[in-house]
């Protein structure tokens, strides 16, 4: 039963493009009524302060754009900042702060999930510097690796076709166990190329002038690297699915 | 403002606790009958008047078509929904019933969380009368596992028992919470609550810091509808075969019949968690019909239940990217692990020895104390992170699910989609919510549906925000805005099973005349019942032939109390009404065993009057 019988069409989702460049007027505290410049809290009077609209999520755990992150200290960042910012913290306070724990607090935790995981980190710093969109990914084959995509297709055709005809198995399972390690392999120099991508882009923020060219060219680098990775990902899971079958 | 409560809504039974200021530790706080558990059973009695816990749950033997257990099963659930449940539960639904069940008790007719509101306000009742001050704020816990309308359900039944709720929590992080101010423990720990009727494990780390303790879940994974009711149904149709279907047919009525099965499977059960072997014996037949059990039987009947707990705990340790050797600590909840072979199953798979220092009854609702009581500024040194059990995701084009926030994403948590416009000058746009790890919406649970307003504009013109939001309860809030003008827009969410604002309300008006009645009143009014009851057996026992043969003196014993019994329900202390009854329960057992040896049959033996 298709459940999509509403009365309009069906919903079209727009990727965020550029969500997160924000121009936001000088903050000024919703309680004290003095200029903040506190994240999470007013640097005059310490209450909650009304989040920027688009903050973004290195922005909510209080460190710069760069993308090697020690995940003990980020741990660390995050529990600390959740002791502070837990609507737990106001169960007794006005409506108005308790809606704003509720939002820094969740906004909190969507960082924390992003940040913390390297690749998404990566994902994350690309969109927020218009490089990617959200979610979309080239399903396209690198073209070196067309060869041997074409070449496992066609093992994983044959094996699906002898098991339907009860032919013998191991050797197709052997050939395909091959080519899953072999492209385990270049998921492994991806991920390795994805790291030294992270630390140059870390020293070219440092950089004087936070050397720009470098960077945008970093970061078309790294936009390759994440469809490749997720374009082999897909096929080894495509692959140890069928093994497992 | 008032007292505030923790408390657990159990499946089977509820309890209430508090945390003591003195001490600092949680405790549960015992009902009239003496023990913390209230029976989470409901009986309407003939005059409309409400009967909750012990004398409820002993009214489904004799009033089974007024009385309703395990209620929990269907709560946030559509009649579509309980469909297979209706096979084993006596649970009368509602022919009208739609996006809300209604479930028939005598000749009036209940949403489950109404049901679940009564259970509630005895609870309270409980409390007051602990305490001598009003109880108006709660923490309820629930199944980790429960979805969004599950949840919903549970809230509104808090406030139509005029409780505000301050926090649904997790039953098993509720029990590590619990569990970790006793133990003192630090680490990666895993809690395994396997109740009446609902399965959770969850994945938890315990970490010190400066500030205090914080409880992180790491993962939930788990099923709402597995639990000891699902041994007991199995242990009921074996005694349907073993018996046969006549032999129990002769007995009583239908509803009656199979409430005694029932109390007499569950009995069995119990005693093979210490005893190798024991005896079903159901109410109304003689003991000569009893039916063997052993512990390997009642075994080979739990082990598919049991099986089937482990695929959710071996999904939450790989969610939380554990192996098993790596937990540190084990923690059993929840009644049913008092089975021995729950904890064999538990303790081999993990590789050490489970906790049972904690009553398993009663963990949960000490874990609810606690986390009330750090809402009410008590306790300041320990912390909750909770996640949502299962991803939220939003139906896009051909049926499937984008997911929009992953399961076990720490709560609060949210995401925010930008929509526009396929067509000129449309002027809504529909957004459909579900709940679940399926690929496909049809699949999922669905939560809500809306229409976004939009101003008559070109296909693609329109940006409208939407932002998705699990609050700290796990229960989604749903906001829109006109990102061209900033506005804000309203959306009506309407819950695809749940309860509207109004008729909450109405409900909570409604169970105010129910609750009228004063709870010591009613309390005095049912001791008096009993007490009346039991003279009536003495003074019939007196006068058979058996009574002759007790001497004088036991005579002159069972006078004294039939007199002190009458005297003190006279009175209006109930409480002393209850230890007359027991008084006079004891100077007649003697006189209960004469009868039965020379008249009945010797299989009757230990029983009081009251039940010969």
């Amino acid at each position: 039963m298709n459940e999509d019988t509403g009365a309009f069409p069906c919903a079209v989702k727009i990727q965020m493009a550029e969500p997160h460049i924000s121009n936001n007027p000088p903050l000024v505290c919703w309680s004290c009524h003095e200029r903040s410049l506190g994240t999470h809290f007013c640097s005059s009077c310490g209450k909650l302060v009304q989040l920027a609209p688009n903050i973004d999520y290195f922005a909510m755990l209080e460190m710069p754009r760069k993308l090697w992150v020690e995940a003990d200290a980020l741990e660390r960042k995050f529990l600390q900042l959740s002791w502070k910012l837990h609507p737990d913290k106001y169960a007794s306070a006005t409506e108005q702060e308790r809606e704003l724990s509720l939002r820094h607090s969740s906004e909190l935790n969507d960082a924390y999930r992003t940040l913390r995981d390297p690749i998404a980190r990566v994902e994350y710093l690309l969109s927020l510097e218009g490089m990617r969109k959200e979610g979309e990914t080239k399903q396209q084959a690198p073209a070196e690796l067309l060869e041997e995509v074409f070449e496992l297709n066609e093992s994983l055709d044959e094996l699906r076709e002898a098991r339907a005809a009860g032919g013998d198995l191991a050797g197709l399972k052997a050939r395909l166990q091959d080519a899953e390690k072999s492209f385990q392999g270049k998921l492994g120099a991806v991920d390795a190329a994805l790291q030294s991508g992270a630390r140059e882009w870390d020293a070219a923020l440092d950089a004087p002038g936070g050397a720009p060219d470098v960077r945008k060219k970093l970061l078309e680098r790294m936009n390759e690297l994440l469809n490749r990775r997720a374009y082999l990902r897909n096929l080894t899971l495509n692959v140890a699915k069928e093994l497992a079958a | 403002m008032g007292r505030i409560v923790g408390i657990d809504l159990g499946t089977t039974n509820s309890l209430v606790a508090y945390v003591d200021a003195a001490t600092g530790r949680p405790k549960c706080i015992p009902g009239p009958y003496g023990s913390a558990l209230c029976p989470s059973v409901v009986s309407l009695d003939a005059d409309g008047g409400v009967i909750v816990g012990e004398p409820a749950r002993r009214r489904l033997l004799t009033q089974p078509e007024r009385t309703i257990y395990s209620v929990k099963r269907l709560m946030g659930r559509g009649p579509a929904d309980v469909r297979d449940e209706l096979k084993l539960f006596p649970f009368r639904i509602d022919a009208a019933s739609q996006n809300v069940i209604r479930v028939r008790l005598g000749d009036k007719v209940f949403t489950p969380p109404e049901i679940s509101a009564f259970i509630l306000r005895e609870l309270r009742n409980w409390a007051e009368a602990h305490f001598g001050e009003t109880v108006d704020r709660a923490v309820i816990t629930v199944p980790a596992y429960f979805n969004d309308a599950q949840r919903q359900a549970t809230k509104d039944a808090g406030r139509i028992a005029g409780l505000e709720v301050l926090r649904l929590v997790n039953e098993p992080t509720a029990a590590a919470l619990a569990y970790g101010l006793h133990e003192q423990q630090r680490g990666k720990v895993a809690v395994y609550d396997l109740g009446g009727g609902t399965f959770d494990i969850s994945v938890l780390k315990l970490i010190s810091t400066t500030e205090g303790d914080i409880y992180q879940v790491l993962s939930t994974n788990g099923d709402t509808h597995l639990g000891g009711d699902d041994i007991d149904n199995e242990l009921i149709a074996r005694e349907w075969t073993k018996r046969g279907r006549a032999a129990l047919a002769g007995v009583l009525g239908d509803a009656e019949r199979s409430q005694a099965v029932r109390a007499a499977v569950i009995q069995a059960k119990h005693a093979l968690s210490v005893a190798q072997e024991a005896m079903v014996q159901v109410a109304g037949m003689g003991a000569e019909s009893s039916v063997r059990i052993t512990r390997a039987e009642l075994e080979e009947i739990a082990r598919p239940v049991v099986e089937r707990t482990m695929k959710p705990v071996r999904q939450a340790l790989a969610d939380a990217q554990l192996k098993p050797e790596e937990i540190e600590e084990v923690v059993l909840v929840g009644g049913t692990t008092r089975t021995p072979l729950v904890r064999e199953t538990v303790e081999k798979y993990f590789g050490r020895k489970p906790h049972i220092e904690l009553n398993p009854d009663e963990v949960v609702a000490l874990g609810a104390a606690l986390q009330a009581d750090i809402l009410s500024n008590g306790t300041q040194n320990m912390l909750l992170l909770d996640v949502a059990p299962l991803s939220l995701g939003i139906e896009t084009y051909g049926g499937a699910v984008a997911k929009i926030i992953p399961r076990n994403s720490t709560i609060p948590a949210s995401a925010q989609e930008l929509y526009t416009t396929g067509v000129d000058n449309q002027t809504g746009i529909e957004i459909h919510v579900v709940q679940g790890e399926r690929e496909l919406a049809r699949d999922c649970r669905s939560l809500a549906r809306f229409t976004l307003g939009v101003p008559p504009a070109p296909a693609g013109l329109p940006r409208i925000e939407v932002k998705f939001l699990i609050d700290a309860n796990g229960i989604l809030q749903v906001a829109a805005k006109d990102v061209r003008t900033g506005e804000e827009r309203s959306i009506e969410v309407q819950p695809s099973y749940g309860l509207d604002d109004a008729e909450v309300e109405r409900m909570l008006e409604e169970s105010i005349e129910y609750a009228e009645q004063d709870f010591a009143e009613r309390q005095l009014v049912e001791a008096r019942t009993e007490a009346e009851s039991i003279l009536t057996a003495t003074a019939k026992a007196l006068a058979t032939e058996a009574a002759a043969r007790i001497s004088g003196e036991e005579r002159a014993a069972i006078g004294a109390s039939v007199a002190a019994l009458k005297e003190s329900a006279a009175g209006t202390d109930y409480k002393l009404v209850r230890v007359r009854i027991d008084e006079l329960n004891q100077a007649t057992t003697h006189l209960a065993e004469v009868m039965m040896n020379s008249a009945i049959s010797s299989a009757l033996e230990g029983r009081n009057l009251a039940e010969v």
